[in-house]
């Protein structure tokens, strides 16, 4: 045991050294001031909202840059409310115009690429020119994918932007007719064909949030280093891969802490601030922590606030967390921690690339290796039980994810069945299954662990599995080539409906998009299209329901799990509701600086205690 | 009676093996260390060879220990800890412990740490050859030649040095991998020992050179190209056999050396992954220390302390005996 006590001194130095490293700004504050030390799990890409697609650079940036829409923090089933719209959009009768009208006196916080270092009030062409942006093609955005051939004339835009060498080159007060500010407070978007979802999966996204041109042209490449926005907070320092702190937007025109959500808000505390202006933080400080352990022993010295929905608990500290009734250890309460747990709406699965000779056209063997795959164990070995064996591919917690799926025995673990399975599988193959591979997209402990008991899982029904282990470029490189026999991946929903998890088997979606299997079902393809211009319904989620179906039937991947969250935070940081589809909900998070401040004395108390 | 008597008075003539491992096998503790470094050969050889269909199907043999992929109780179980167990495809549970504990996936430590005694030695053994292979006849060349030879070879291998190792041995190690040479695909062990063979011969190159080129004007080369011998005989067999303990000390003291760079590569993701190797062992336990699993990080670490100790001592003591500037009586 003395090595164990080793190697938490160790890890105590390493984290304390990390805290007082990255601490410095946070140490200065001065006493009265509310700093929220949230943390990141991985360094930031760019804070340039246009091209942000990773789930952190986007938590950053939300709270600098704010969308046309954004859901309810409290209200669930989840809402949408306007964030710089002044009301929800008016819809044409055939659902191809959306005419947003935009809120006034909102201004862009200060910053030297204004001509006289204040922010100019918005416009509705920022956001045209916002939406312009991500359409240039010498911009390479990474979020040009949910409006391919969606909105009238940005697709010629986009064609128009090839001919440039630079994307600072293109004019962008060409016109696309369906992208207009028809004033300075009124947008309007005409779309191709009816999109029901562009406010969930766009309107509300960081992605399509204004951006001044004069910060473009003021800073060029440097953008992704100098955001300005019209959000609640603006950037004061960042240094990508160790922390970014933002201080309070003076610009913003404030709001106020929502008094309505769920009934159990009032009794959790979460309406305790209820009509209280926001943000109550006068500064963010996320550390960047890759490693669990430190950050975990962070978390414990009350240097973090939480472990919030960007990482739970690390999957090496759960049983001294929390207990088999899922419930917090003594341990923990003693320090004053709080647990909460939710549905995670995400599906991981391993694909099959149904181009493969092998696979592709062997439905038997695919359904082999679904039967022979242990989800109870893996959810085990790996989440500690924190998730929910997948028996489709629509997670639960959407409208339409069928509870009945389970009936279709489509997620079956029967090695006996696999077997049978696969002396089918070798007539096909007209002999011996060939060794197969399995693509993972990391080369770290947790994936070689992943692919160890793969290999073993394949192993019990007599099939060898090669497994290559490859960083993320080459991982997605592989994939979108349909290199990869086999890949494990997963996705979290964006927003509360179907639609995105349906996309991902529709010929239209091969790789690069979506749909990474190559499956392709004329039927599929033709119900799909039908659904996707349905607004919400009973038929609607029907339908949704008869496409999950068709597509499991043809085993086009071995769904795994759904996550469940479980999070975890101080006592002192309040208003700590989970939020599964907004980002930048720090404006409103509060800490009891109090409270904060008795914990090193609490931690003394209790080592003193022995505990 | 006399003459017997003049004949044990007589110096023993011996040769220059003989005398080196007389004085090799006075040294108790560098002994113990040769025995310690020939268990782990034997072993690496014993899980090499039974592991293999041919020596299975000769034998009718499946020897338990060479079955790390076998789950033999639950997860994270201690060592010498009873337990409860219900094989996989089994319906009654059966009473099992394991010496060394079981990993996440309930497989035994201990056979884990066998298996990467071969991954070690194996790996160590090809790089060692491979190194040897190169840096040899190069830096023999190189000295033996002079002139553009001689500068190629020393332009080629200065530059190889100046770029810090370990960065080196990574690159090679992550373009070697999964390339096919002649239809074979490269991963795994192999992977592993190429990128550290072909990394590691510097050293060595630049030692022989310097050899070679001290001795190339000895009177036994110039005897031997008096009587008309080709440079290549010169070179392969007068001058190379002559350093031949050099390459002998070179070689253990780099085995170690070697080990430590698989364990390392491994431990970065960039080694043998489908098989046990102590630097995965290492990775995977680093994590579970937070668990306390700590006995699947204590058998690596041990096994390559002992291997590393034995090996230093016996190669200190090889060197000793080999090098007659360093012979202590």
């Amino acid at each position: 045991m003395n090595g164990i006590n080793g190697t938490k001194w160790i890890l105590g130095l390493a984290a304390a050294m990390l805290a007082v490293g990255c601490a410095k700004k946070g140490d200065s504050a001065s006493k009265d001031e509310m700093i929220l030390c949230p943390y990141l799990p991985s360094r930031i890409q760019t804070l340039d909202p246009g091209n942000a697609r990773d789930m952190y650079s986007m938590e950053v940036a939300a709270h600098i840059y704010e969308a046309l829409y954004v859901y309810h923090y409290l209200k669930r089933p989840y809402e949408i409310i306007p964030l710089l719209a002044e009301d929800l959009p008016d819809i044409s009768p055939d659902g191809l115009t959306y005419t947003i009208r935009i809120k006034k006196d909102v201004h862009f916080q200060d910053d030297a690429c204004f001509l006289d270092g204040k922010g100019r009030e918005l416009k509705a062409s920022d956001f045209v020119y916002a939406l312009k942006r991500i359409a240039n093609v010498k911009y390479a955005s990474q979020n040009w994918a949910p409006f391919d051939g969606k909105i009238v004339g940005l697709d010629d835009f986009r064609e128009y932007t090839k001919g440039f060498k630079k994307q600072w080159d293109v004019d962008y007060s060409r016109p696309v007719e369906g992208l207009q500010a028809i004033d300075d407070y009124t947008l309007q978007i005409k779309l191709t064909r009816p999109w029901p979802q562009i406010v969930e999966i766009v309107l509300t996204d960081t992605s399509t949030t204004p951006i001044p041109h004069e910060a473009v042209d003021f800073y060029r490449e440097d953008i992704i280093r100098h955001p300005v926005g019209t959000g609640p907070f603006k950037l004061k320092t960042l240094q990508p891969s160790c922390f970014v702190e933002l201080v309070r937007n003076k610009n913003w025109r404030g709001e106020s802490y929502p008094s309505e959500g769920e009934p159990s808000d009032k009794e959790n505390g979460f309406l305790d601030d209820a009509g209280k202006p926001i943000p109550f933080a006068d500064r963010i400080i996320w550390r960047v922590i890759e490693e669990d352990q430190p950050a975990w022993l962070l978390l414990m010295r009350g240097n973090i606030d939480a472990m919030d929905e960007l990482r739970g608990i690390p999957k090496d500290n759960f049983d001294k967390a929390v207990t088999v009734e899922r419930t917090l250890t003594q341990s923990l309460i003693e320090r004053g921690l709080k647990l909460q747990i939710y549905n995670d709406p995400s599906i991981y699965w391993v694909g099959f690339n149904l181009k493969d000779p092998v696979l592709g056209k062997n439905l038997p063997l695919r359904k082999a290796i679904c039967r022979a795959i242990d989800r109870n164990r893996f959810i085990d070995l790996f989440t500690n039980g924190r998730a929910m064996p997948a028996h489709g591919f629509v997670p639960p917690g959407l409208d339409s994810y069928d509870p009945d799926i389970v009936q279709s025995g489509y997620s079956k673990y029967d090695l006996a069945e696999a077997k049978q399975l696969l002396k089918q599988a070798e007539q096909i193959q007209g002999g011996a299954i060939p060794k197969l591979n399995l693509a993972m997209p990391g080369t770290d402990t947790l994936y070689r662990q992943y692919g160890q008991f793969f290999q073993r899982q394949f192993e019990q029904v007599g099939l060898e599995l090669g497994i290559d282990y490859m960083d993320w470029p080459t991982y997605m490189e592989r994939a979108n080539k349909g290199q990869c026999q086999m890949f494990m991946n997963g996705i979290v929903a964006g927003c509360p409906d179907a639609i995105d998890f349906l996309e991902m088997f529709t010929t239209k979606s091969f790789a690069p998009g979506a749909n990474k299997f190559f499956y392709s079902n004329p039927a599929y393809d033709a119900l799909y299209d039908k659904v996707r211009v349905m607004q919400s319904s009973p038929e609607r989620v029907e339908i949704y329901r008869t496409l999950e179906h068709m597509a499991m039937d043809d085993y086009p991947a071995v769904f795994i799990l759904h996550r469940v969250a479980y999070t975890l935070g101080h006592d002192w940081y309040k208003n700590f509701k989970p939020q599964l589809y907004s980002h930048g909900l720090c404006k409103y998070r509060r800490v009891d600086v109090k409270q904060r401040e008795e914990y090193p004395a609490l931690l003394k108390k209790l080592e003193r205690e022995g505990k | 009676m006399s003459e017997t008597t003049t004949q044990q008075n007589e110096p023993v003539s011996r040769g220059y093996w003989s005398d080196a491992f007389r004085r090799l096998r006075r040294r108790k503790l560098a002994m113990v260390c040769f025995i310690i470094v020939l268990i782990y050969a034997a072993m690496a050889a014993f899980v090499g060879i039974v592991e293999t269909e041919t020596f299975k199907k000769i034998f009718k043999l499946d020897v338990p220990i060479v079955r790390w992929n076998e789950q033999v109780g639950p997860s994270y179980q201690k060592p010498m800890a009873q337990y409860d167990f219900k094989p996989e495809q089994s319906e009654t549970k059966v009473k099992g412990w394991s010496l060394f504990g079981t990993d996440f996936l309930g497989e035994s430590t201990l056979r884990k740490t066998l298996y990467g005694v071969k991954t070690s030695m194996l790996v160590a053994f090809c790089a060692s050859i491979i190194s040897i292979g190169i840096g040899v006849p190069l830096g023999a060349l190189a000295g033996y030649y002079r002139g553009w030879v001689d500068e190629t070879i020393v332009w080629f291998y200065t530059t190889l040095g100046t770029i810090p190792y370990i960065l080196l041995l990574m690159a090679f190690a992550v373009a070697l991998r999964g390339r096919e040479f002649f239809g074979v695909e490269i991963r795994g062990a192999p992977a592993v020992y190429l990128a550290i063979g072909l990394t590691s011969w510097v050293g060595l190159c630049r030692l022989i050179r310097g050899e070679i080129i001290k001795r190339k004007e000895s009177e036994y080369v110039l005897a031997a190209r008096a009587m008309g011998c080709s440079d290549f005989r010169i070179l392969f067999s007068h001058l190379l056999p002559n350093v031949f303990h050099i390459i002998l000390i070179n070689f253990s003291l780099r085995f170690v050396s070697f080990i430590h760079a698989e364990v390392i590569l491994s431990f970065l993701g960039l080694g043998e992954n489908d098989k046990p190797s102590w630097g995965a062992m290492i990775d995977a336990a680093r994590t579970e220390l937070a668990r306390d699993v700590w006995w699947e990080m204590a058998a690596a670490t041990a096994a390559i302390f002992l291997i590393s100790l034995a090996l230093n001592i016996f190669s200190d003591a090889l060197r000793d005996c080999l090098d007659p500037k360093l012979r202590i009586d």
